[in-house]
């Protein structure tokens, strides 16, 4: 039983995915199609890939609300600068904007101390209202076409970009979380902050770090999002940090800080996604998605926390973990 | 030198806790003046003060309930869409069991809610942060699904009334505030309940050792927002005149939670200020009333708005930084 707890926090969000799968292709003759499963991935992608970088802020003890806004900004940047610029420079350009900003928010949360939820909101709040500034609050169309290609082209004809992003953005974190000092760093100023300074990390330079890579792959969405539609949008994504939050979350990577779950991520943004598909296969309104996911948040946690009781109390009682 | 020092540090605690006592007042004081003085005649009249009064009591009552969770060490990201179920719960039955039915229904249906979220957070034992974002989906949809995403409208007279008649000058919401913070001042400062909560913000685990009944007093707390939040739904219904489920409280729950920290309650726990909810409530709204008189862009005003936040957030750490040096 011990075992299987142990094996379950590991890959207990593949086991529903296994679940939902298994109903899915009851349910849905399309589902066995290999251009819905990747339809289904990609639409998971974009969650998957900012609740990557959100994963490594609660890992570090904090959390970032203000993702939403820097993919609206990314995406107006990106309207305003592509007509004179092109497309690389535009893209780079928006990137180290947002990157920028999330330098901001470490910086404040690290140096002044401001909770990290206060500052992110407010940051949220100034970047929304800076975007429709930009654009005098109207949506921005791009009309070379070609930027297209970003964000909806597909790779070898099958497999959608965003998809080679996702992976791509999730290796990377993965090895930056598990294999290198600076993501040991993270989780040690996560799961003790004082013990880090402590012991001579530099918590200043490592949070700070931190916001700008949440805010960097956030800019990455903004950019997929925006080729996707050609319009450089201000209020892109409204309430889509909830989700980012959600999907993290329901990974298995712990709010007090210190332990991220990176693979459990990934398959959360993957699982959220096919819980949609299939609603809209019942051809419910858009509600019973907001209900399915909560009441899936609120399932799969209190799993968990029958797990983790049942493991205390094996402790109690001698048997080894 | 040694005096001099000592001199020094002494008027850096006293600056500290000059801060800590009128700072948030000195911000009230200064937006207030500022736009008396930016558009004279429209900004500092008895009746837009009233109004900027009146408006706030939203928010400010839906802080009461957040200012005993926070202090506790807790959280309710969920008071919105809680806003929104109990609001179109109320105004759907009103028609068939009178106002008052209605308003009463939509405070039990909050109370109710809250409730929940602090047997979920208890007994089930999941992090209070996760209950109430499941819930803020949660919530959010039934009030959906209930009404079919159609807004009800409130055509009853007492409920119109509660939010817009006055009485011996002063608009009704002010009094339902006014009293709501007398209770809650007293529930936190002569009962051995505010204690209770106190103890359990610092030390959780001291409390239970105590002999407190921790989880008791959790539920208690998430009911109390409950409370809170149903009465500012019946006021926010009568107001706008219908309970809309989309619309209704959307966001809200980052403007509560804004009151609440800039006030002066730390997220840790432990300690907390039900007056500084208040002015923090005052200070949003007077800001937010001025630059609308001012014909500010709607942009620049949520720029302003994040700015005074982040501002008025460290001014506290700035208190805190002062006050620590000289221990």
């Amino acid at each position: 039983m011990v075992k299987f707890l142990k094996l379950y926090e590991k890959i207990g969000i593949f086991i529903l995915i296994v679940a939902a799968s298994i109903f899915l292709t009851i349910v849905s003759p399309n589902f066995r199609n290999m251009d819905t499963i990747l339809g289904i991935i990609m639409q998971g992608s974009y969650g998957a890939i900012i609740a990557v970088g959100m994963t490594l802020a609660l890992t570090s003890g904090g959390f970032d609300l203000s993702v939403e806004a820097v993919m609206g900004l990314t995406s107006v940047i990106l309207a305003m600068l592509i007509p004179q610029m092109g497309f690389t420079l535009s893209i780079i350009i928006a990137i180290l904007a947002s990157c920028f900003v999330g330098m901001i928010n470490g910086v404040l949360i690290t140096k002044v101390g401001i909770s990290p939820l206060i500052m992110t909101l407010a940051m949220q709040v100034i970047l929304r209202g800076t975007s429709l500034l930009i654009t005098g609050g109207r949506q921005v169309v791009i009309a070379q076409k070609s930027f297209m290609t970003i964000g909806a082209s597909k790779v070898f004809n099958i497999i959608p970009t965003p998809i080679i992003y996702m992976v791509v953005i999730f290796i990377v974190f993965y090895l930056l979380l598990n294999q290198t000092t600076f993501g040991r760093h993270i989780a040690a100023v996560g799961s003790n902050e004082q013990a880090a300074r402590m012991s001579g990390l530099n918590v200043t330079i490592i949070k700070t770090l931190v916001y700008v890579l949440v805010a960097f792959t956030a800019s990455i969405v903004g950019v997929i999002r925006t080729s996707q539609t050609l319009i450089g949008i201000p209020t892109m994504a409204p309430g889509f940090t909830l989700n980012v939050l959600t999907i993290a979350i329901l990974g298995g990577t712990s709010l007090a800080g210190g332990k991220g779950n990176l693979i459990g991520t990934f398959f959360a943004g993957i699982f959220i996604s096919m819980i949609y598909y299939g609603l809209n296969l019942l051809n419910v309104q858009i509600f019973y998605q907001f209900l399915s996911v909560g009441l899936v948040l609120l399932f799969a946690l209190f799993v968990n926390g029958l797990r983790i009781r049942y493991l205390e109390s094996a402790k109690v009682k001698g048997i080894r973990i | 030198m040694m005096d001099e020092s000592k001199v020094g540090l002494t008027s850096k605690q006293k600056a500290g806790n000059f801060i800590g006592s009128f700072g948030l007042i000195i911000i009230l004081l200064v937006i207030f003046g500022l736009f008396s003085f930016l558009i004279p005649g429209v900004y500092f009249t008895w009746v837009n003060l009233r109004d900027m009064i009146r408006f706030s009591s939203f928010v400010g009552i839906g802080a009461i309930g957040m200012t005993f969770c926070i202090m506790t060490g807790n959280f309710d990201i969920s008071v919105g869409s809680m806003l929104a179920l109990a609001g179109v719960l109320g105004a759907s039955l009103a028609p068939r069991i009178s106002g008052v039915g209605g308003v009463i229904v939509t405070i039990i249906v909050a109370l109710f809610l809250g409730f929940i979220n602090g047997v979920f957070v208890t007994k089930l034992k999941i992090p209070a942060f996760i209950t109430t974002l499941g819930m803020l989906f949660v919530f959010r949809a039934i009030a959906y699904i209930y009404t079919n995403n159609t807004p009800q409208y409130i055509q009853d007279r007492f409920w119109i009334s509660i939010g817009n008649k006055t009485f011996l000058g002063l608009p009704i919401p002010i009094y339902i505030m006014a009293v709501c913070y007398g209770i809650a001042y007293l529930l936190l400062k002569k009962s051995p309940v505010g204690r209770y909560i106190i103890a359990v913000g610092t030390n959780s685990r001291a409390a239970t050792l105590s002999g407190i009944n921790v989880d008791n007093i959790k539920i208690l707390v998430f009911t109390l927002i409950g409370l809170f939040v149903g009465i500012a739904a019946v006021i926010n219904a009568s107001m706008l005149g219908a309970a809309n489920p989309g619309m209704m409280g959307d966001g809200w729950e980052f403007q509560v939670i804004t009151a609440v920290v800039l006030g002066g309650t730390a997220l840790s726990g432990g300690s907390g200020s039900l007056g500084g909810s208040l002015l923090a409530a005052l200070i949003i709204i007077f800001l937010k009333t001025g630059m609308s008189n001012a014909q500010v862009n709607s942009y620049w005003q949520q720029v302003a708005t994040g700015l005074v936040l982040i501002f008025a957030v460290s001014l506290n750490k700035l208190k805190f930084w002062l006050i620590g040096q000289t221990q």
